[in-house]
């Protein structure tokens, strides 16, 4: 079995657009078609909003934006109830979170109290407003970016909220060949008109049905399982990973070996996928002497054999 | 519930079980079939196809009530039959029979296994009833075949395959062997041997207690060995290897018997020379006397009398392979005068009968000075007289001896020590005919004289005063030889072409004698291993006086050790990876390539490990990449693993060229 060529051309157009990040494009998609949300963590200026926009328009979804302010409420995100006087009814307006790929830019900006509101609405694929529970739109993709740099005036998500997100991905800077033709090329948001898409909702909806039975043999769940082990036992690390982060890191390693064109998730599937899966949700006793988060979580799988 | 027995009976491990079960019974059963009664072999098939076929029709088995008259019917008919049903072959046909009727009634797996425990019970009743050499591979055999039948009826829910259960059986029976080893040398032997059964039996050819010309003569074709004799030392030589048999006395003047009285004292004998120590092994042949060396010292143990005429003899006829140890002197002297009622019995011949050899031997014997030159002239006549030695002479008149002296001129061993001794004591010397053997063929193999029917002899003593019985062999003048050179050389034509060709095609010479050798270890010191051979054993262990109770204390202690081994063998399970081929492949495969210098990291996938290895090793991975690519797809992939493809990603893995060079 080979990738599915729109699935190929989606990662090759996004390759275009975002340069030199190739493995980082193809976690992001993998998150998307794991059905889970991604974390951008970066300085500005690297291509965050740029790369959520063309996923956006990849894959064919709707997109919004809402840039996250500490004055930023709650309702501004969800949606608020307005009374209409020629109905003298209460009408919910949706807010910005209905639609299919949000990016929640800067979401560390916001008070705790809107974060909340929208990890809630990440988890339940939901809103509820005034006593009626409103359904988000099939997928329902949230690229959340954050700063880390930039501690004075944010409220840095809480670990036991970062579990929500499927995966973090660190952009970082890209290397000097791919700088250059950037400086060359000009205005990236230009590209993005001559951006196609390559899929749409319905296809993306039928590829994520994909991931979720792609086969795992008996083998696999066992690694996996020793993986998660390893994470709970390792003597550095105080909380390792819950059931849920188990069942995200699998699904995350079933949309690997989809997009690498397998029928079955290998081992590799799941190494691939673990240092995003699993750096943000590891909590260490030391952080700064265990160094960097993805460097610990690689360091971590190779203390777990592949065989029994 | 019936329809649901029926399609239970119809699943596939069920037919298994009862097809593997019958099949072994049977087989347990054919053991046996020369044994039973034709209409109890009869009875027995009807009843395992009956069973065979109304559960492949899917029908009910016959129910318990017919299965009870069937069963009282063939109790009765066994028990008419055998008179009884408490010997081994009375009670193997009940056997025999009730597990084929247990059969009949198998519904569950616990009645297949008490089928397969009938089966193994019947194994050892052949064990009790026959226990030639060549038997034991069938026993074997048909013992792993059971095993494999347990296997297989053990194992209920999957269909185990037949290959699989023969190597769990055969696995299992080899670990059972250090303790039937243990239990063989160590379980202490009660005196006298408890697990042959009596009367099982069978006629064998062998030396009677009586002769008369032509009796002999049936022996010496015959090929079968009558017993082994190995010598601690230097054997005797070959013209010395008289092995004495039974003493005849009482002649009516056509055939010798033995004197049934023994109101007569032996004469007390001086062994001279060296004396030969030995051990014989006699094969059964239905009668009380035991063969020695003439002559031997005395009986191997109490049981075995050495009579007045210097025979050995027991209470009971010897049934089963026996094996004694003897000391033997061939130069003995006695001093003493002959008692007047063994004179008397030594001189006595039928009155009116063999006239003109009568006149003869009075006369040759006025001519002689002496006994001693009488017996002298005796073997003089024979050598000179113009006989022949033949195996087969004319038939002899009522007054053999005449008949044979003037007559014929022809004859055996038989007829010479017959007139030899008719001519003595009709001129006065007290004299008497031994049988037995003469000479015998040297095993070179195993260091020992095999001693067949075909060595079957018979000679004469003379009483010489002063020298007291004394071997004389008119055989040997007439025909020398048949003495030096055995029976075989001396008459090719009387021996079959089988025989003749097993002794002169060299290979097939030397193939006789080393199976010879093995079934003479197999009878020596296997079958006939007792509580001697038990304390002998214990002594050169260190045990200064063996008693029972430390073969005892050996034997818990033996078990102790073996069922230890076992907790430690079985204690704990084979992990899954050890029991899975595909992941000891891949195991092994990894070792190899660690010894390569190539060594996969522990962590590290098995596609990751392919392209590791192009990037550095490509000519290496030209062989391995293909194989970690089918691992990943046979250990990973979405197929149901297919043991065909397992099997063969196993020979790749195991035969794959590791040289860079390659």
């Amino acid at each position: 079995m080979s990738l599915e060529p729109d699935l190929a051309a989606a990662v090759a157009t996004l390759e275009r657009v975002i340069l030199g990040k190739s493995r980082q494009l193809q976690l992001c998609v993998a998150c998307l078609l794991a059905r889970g949300h991604l974390l951008i963590e970066d300085v500005p200026g690297v291509g965050k909003t740029t790369l959520a926009h063309a996923l956006a328009r990849v894959f064919g979804l709707g997109w919004n934006r809402v840039q996250f302010t500490s004055d930023l409420l709650p309702a501004d995100i969800i949606g608020v109830s307005v009374f209409d006087r020629s109905t003298q009814q209460f009408e919910f307006r949706k807010g910005p979170v209905f639609t299919q790929l949000l990016l929640a830019d800067e979401v560390n900006r916001a008070s705790p109290r809107t974060q909340s509101a929208l990890l809630e609405a990440m988890e339940e694929r939901q809103v509820s407003a005034d006593g009626l529970t409103y359904v988000l739109p099939e997928p329902f993709f949230v690229v959340a970016t954050q700063n880390p740099k930039e501690q004075l005036g944010t409220f840095a998500l809480p670990e036991s909220q970062l579990d929500r997100f499927l995966m973090r991905v660190e952009l970082g800077y890209p290397d000097a060949a791919h700088e250059r033709e950037l400086l060359r090329s000009g205005e990236r948001r230009d590209l993005m008109e001559r951006v196609t898409a390559q899929l749409d909702s319905v296809r993306v909806c039928q590829v994520q049905q994909r991931v979720r039975h792609l086969h795992v043999a008996d083998a696999l769940y066992d690694y996996l399982q020793r993986v998660l082990r390893a994470t709970r036992e390792h003597p550095e690390i105080k909380l390792g990973l819950s059931p849920r982060a188990g069942q995200g890191l699998l699904r995350a390693a079933q949309a690997w070996a989809l997009l690498a064109g397998r029928d079955a998730v290998l081992p590799e599937d799941v190494q691939a996928v673990f240092p995003s899966v699993a750096a943000h949700r590891l909590l260490r006793r030391d952080p700064v002497a265990s160094g960097d988060p993805a460097d610990f979580a690689r360091g971590l799988l190779r203390t777990v054999p592949v065989d029994a | 519930m019936l329809e649901g027995r029926l399609a239970a009976l119809r699943s596939r491990t069920d037919r298994h079980a009862l097809l593997w079960s019958s099949g072994v019974l049977f087989a347990a059963i054919v053991l046996h079939v020369d044994r039973l009664p034709p209409w109890c072999t009869l009875t027995i098939l009807a009843l395992i196809g009956w069973r065979i076929v109304t559960a492949l029709q899917g029908r009910q088995p016959p129910g318990k009530f017919a299965i009870a008259i069937l069963g009282a019917t063939l109790l009765l008919g066994i028990a008419s039959q055998f008179s009884g049903v408490s010997g081994l072959a009375g009670g193997t046909a009940l056997l025999t029979c009730m597990g084929a009727l247990k059969l009949l009634e198998t519904r569950s797996r616990r009645d297949y296994f008490v089928v397969i425990g009938v089966a193994l019970f019947l194994v050892i009743a052949a064990c009790l009833d026959r226990q030639s050499l060549l038997r034991l591979p069938l026993y074997i055999a048909i013992t792993w075949l059971i095993c494999t039948a347990l296997a297989i009826v053990g194992t209920p829910n999957v269909p185990l395959p037949a290959r699989r259960a023969a190597s769990i059986a055969g696995r299992a029976l080899v670990w059972a062997l250090p303790i039937a080893i243990v239990l063989f040398l160590f379980f202490p032997r009660i005196q006298g041997k408890t697990w042959t059964l009596p009367g099982s039996g069978t006629a064998v050819t062998g030396l009677s207690n009586e002769m008369n010309p032509g009796a002999i003569s049936e022996l010496t074709t015959a090929y079968d060995p009558a017993f082994r004799a190995r010598f601690v030392g230097r054997p005797p030589p070959a013209r010395e290897l008289y092995w004495r048999g039974p003493v005849l006395q009482n002649f009516d003047g056509y055939t010798w018997r033995r004197e049934p009285r023994s109101i007569y004292r032996q004469a007390p004998l001086q062994y001279l020379g060296e004396g030969y120590r030995y051990r014989i092994t006699l094969e059964p042949h239905q009668r009380n006397w035991w063969f020695a060396l003439d002559l031997p010292t005395g009986g191997p143990s109490r049981e075995v009398m050495f009579t007045w005429d210097y025979m050995l003899v027991s209470l009971q006829p010897v049934r089963q392979p026996v094996s004694y140890d003897l000391v033997s002197h061939t130069e003995t002297r006695t001093t003493e005068p002959l008692s007047p009622l063994q004179r008397r019995l030594a001189l006595h011949l039928p009155a009116g009968r063999n006239l003109r050899s009568h006149e003869l031997a009075v006369a040759m014997r006025a001519r002689a000075g002496s006994d001693a030159s009488y017996v002298q002239s005796l073997l003089a006549m024979f050598r000179d007289g113009g006989y022949v030695y033949s195996l087969t002479p004319p038939k002899l008149d009522v007054d053999s001896i005449d008949d044979f002296l003037f007559n014929t001129r022809s004859g055996f061993c038989g007829h010479y020590a017959s007139a030899f001794v008719n001519l003595a004591r009709a001129g006065g010397v007290p004299a008497r005919v031994v049988t037995g053997y003469q000479g015998g063929e040297w095993n070179p193999i195993g260091g020992y004289y095999i001693v067949r029917q075909s060595d079957a002899h018979a000679w004469a003593e003379v009483w010489l005063e002063g020298r007291g019985w004394t071997r004389v062999d008119p055989t040997g003048v007439v025909a020398p030889e048949r003495l030096d050179r055995g029976f075989f050389e001396a008459l090719p034509q009387a021996v079959s072409t089988t025989d003749r060709m097993l002794r002169e095609i060299d290979w097939l010479s030397d193939a006789r004698l080393a199976w010879d050798t093995l079934n003479t270890w197999w009878k020596d010191d296997v079958l006939e291993f007792d509580l001697g051979s038990q304390f002998a054993l214990l002594s050169r262990l260190g045990f200064d006086s063996p008693r029972v109770a430390q073969l005892g204390t050996l034997l818990a202690g033996a078990i102790a050790v073996w069922l230890g081994w076992l907790l430690l063998r079985f204690g704990r399970m084979p992990r899954a990876r050890d029991r899975d081929p595909l992941a000891r492949a891949w195991r092994r495969l990894g070792e190899r390539l660690a010894k390569a210098g190539v060594a996969r990291r522990p962590d590290e996938g098995p596609l990751d490990y392919a392209q590791r290895l192009r990037l550095t090793h490509p000519a290496l991975a030209t062989n391995v990449a293909p194989l970690a690519e089918r691992y990943a797809r046979l250990r990973y992939g979405p197929t149901p693993s297919d043991p065909d493809a397992i099997t063969a990603f196993v020979r790749a893995a195991n035969s794959v060229r590791l040289r860079e060079t390659g």
